[in-house]
């Protein structure tokens, strides 16, 4: 399994790391060079982290685990209108961020109100198609808990953010309810950090269920090959995201036949990946369980 | 350098309206003191009305309107999905002329704000076509008499009276709930109240309502 961490320093002698990071079998996920400042995320092999934190240790950079690293979140509110947007929702989404996570955020079309509110089949698709899911519901107890229902049908770990501090939910997050400034005081940005290690705990089950069932191949390793053999475009952000158990690749649809003869080990992509375009951005690949696919090298 | 007759009166009328400023601001921060936008919310949870509250400070805030409402009462009912928001109107501020917005300079006028500009352009010329000529970007030139020129400062070019009404329906709309959608605005002479709900609203629950908002309206 690779571990994924952040390392900030200086650019004196920081190649050497990533060389290093690339011997031990390693990528470089993103990478950001301001001036004489560097930013990098960094997968390796969970075994080498010694090495790699003596390497830091001697170049004085500071190194910060990632909880989130390797996940594609969404966040949902119940309208992309003035009284949901933007704050909170683009603060929880910026926090998960720096947490290691790539998020992406949603309105619902009919989201909004008690009894009126609703959620359509095809905004529960693509909220499925993404590791975890993140649902910001307002100041009242009595709106979240007729709301908590429309969340019931979803397939994938979620939490629930709301204004009463406490509710008998499964991984809710109190205290936060409707803003109209940025949440910067110091109670707000330990809201923050709750809403982030709760949803870390709703993930950690769906890391044991891989843990337990691996997958054929790292979503990192397949990812890294895609890029070799498509190119990304200059300027685009964000490409090729990693998923827990997948990855979403923003190709073109002539591209798709390509990609689909990548040779991962002794076998290609389609036998090893589910294929198929988002309703959302891009095509998902869900990588099939090591049980169902075999041993790849 | 010596000043002539024409400079001296030009720089004794900017330090009138300097001064006059001084003393509109001193008022101003005074009168913040004392008067206070009053946010009253009741109905909900503990945490709910401290955070209406909240959003109702700002949004009056936001939208510029702080000064010009006295109090505003707010009522939640989220079990029946019913809201009601009542505020009511305290002083305007008076109309905005051409005089507060520009500096004469004999038969030229220099335009001090320009958020104001399109505006008084668009009424001078308007009004006196090309005897008003815009000779630089904030300079303008006058071929008029005296006497007319007097009547020209007087010239109101915004009254915020006018449009009061719609930036409070605009902030209550901020304020209340996105899924209470069935609305109904009750309006009088110095109050705007709005009852809002996801379900019809009937006439006896109006009635209510309106005992209700009396009490603080």
């Amino acid at each position: 399994m690779y571990k994924i961490m952040m390392f900030e320093g200086g650019v004196y002698k920081f190649y050497e790391l990533k060389e290093l990071v690339g011997d031990l079998g390693g990528f470089i996920l993103q990478e950001s060079v301001m001036q004489t400042e560097t930013m990098m995320h960094l997968a390796f092999p969970e075994e080498d982290e010694r090495e790699i934190r003596d390497k830091i240790k001697e170049l004085g950079g500071k190194f910060k685990e990632l909880a989130l690293a390797g996940t594609e979140i969404i966040v949902v509110v119940p309208s992309l209108g003035k009284h949901h947007a933007v704050d909170p929702m683009c603060d929880i989404a910026e926090f998960l961020r720096r947490s290691g996570a790539i998020t992406n955020m949603m309105g619902l079309a009919r989201g909004v109100g008690r009894r009126i509110a609703q959620m359509t089949t095809q905004e529960k698709r693509i909220i499925e198609e993404f590791d975890a899911a993140v649902f910001i519901f307002g100041t009242f107890e009595e709106c979240i808990e007729e709301k908590v229902k429309l969340c019931e049908k979803i397939d994938i770990p979620y939490i629930i953010v709301g204004g009463p501090s406490e509710m008998e939910l499964e991984h809710y997050v109190g205290g936060v309810g409707r803003k109209t400034a940025r949440m910067r005081n110091k109670d707000e940005i330990e809201r923050l950090y709750a809403v982030a290690s709760e949803l870390e705990k709703a993930l950690a089950e769906k890391r044991l269920d891989i843990e337990e069932d691996p997958i054929a191949a790292s979503p990192l390793f397949i990812k890294d090959m895609i890029e070799m053999t498509i190119l990304p475009k200059a300027g685009e952000e964000l490409p090729n995201v990693i998923q827990l158990d997948g990855l979403r690749v923003k190709i073109e649809e002539e591209d798709i036949e390509k990609i689909k003869e990548i040779e991962i080990g002794n076998k290609k992509l389609s036998e090893i990946c589910e294929i198929k375009k988002s309703p959302y951005t891009g095509y998902l690949l869900k990588i099939k369980s090591e049980a169902i696919t075999g041993a790849l090298f | 350098m010596r000043l002539g007759p024409e400079d001296k009166k030009a720089k004794k009328e900017y330090i009138n309206k300097l001064l006059n400023l001084c003393f509109l601001y001193k008022i101003k921060a005074i009168r913040k003191k004392v008067i206070e936008m009053e946010v009253k919310v009741e109905g909900g949870s503990d945490f709910a009305n401290e955070s209406y509250t909240k959003i109702c400070q700002d949004t009056f805030r936001d939208a510029g309107l702080r000064s010009n409402i006295d109090h505003v009462y707010m009522h939640c009912n989220p079990k029946e999905f019913v809201f009601v928001i009542a505020t009511k109107i305290g002083r305007v501020s008076r109309p905005v002329t051409v005089w507060d917005v520009t500096l004469r300079e004999e038969k030229k006028l220099r335009i001090t704000t320009e958020k104001y500009a399109p505006k008084l352009l668009a009424s001078l010329w308007d009004k006196y076509g090309e005897k008003v000529e815009q000779v630089g970007r904030l300079e303008l030139l006058l071929k008029l008499e005296d006497n007319e020129i007097e009547e020209l400062l007087k010239l109101v070019l915004y009254d915020p009276k006018d449009d009061l009404v719609t930036r409070i329906l605009y902030a209550l709309d901020t304020i209340i709930p996105e899924g209470a959608r069935v609305r109904s605005p009750m309006r009088s002479a110095n109050s705007v109240a709005i009852i809002a709900s996801e379900n019809p609203i009937g006439e006896e629950q109006k009635n209510k309502v309106e005992e209700m908002v009396s009490e603080y309206v």
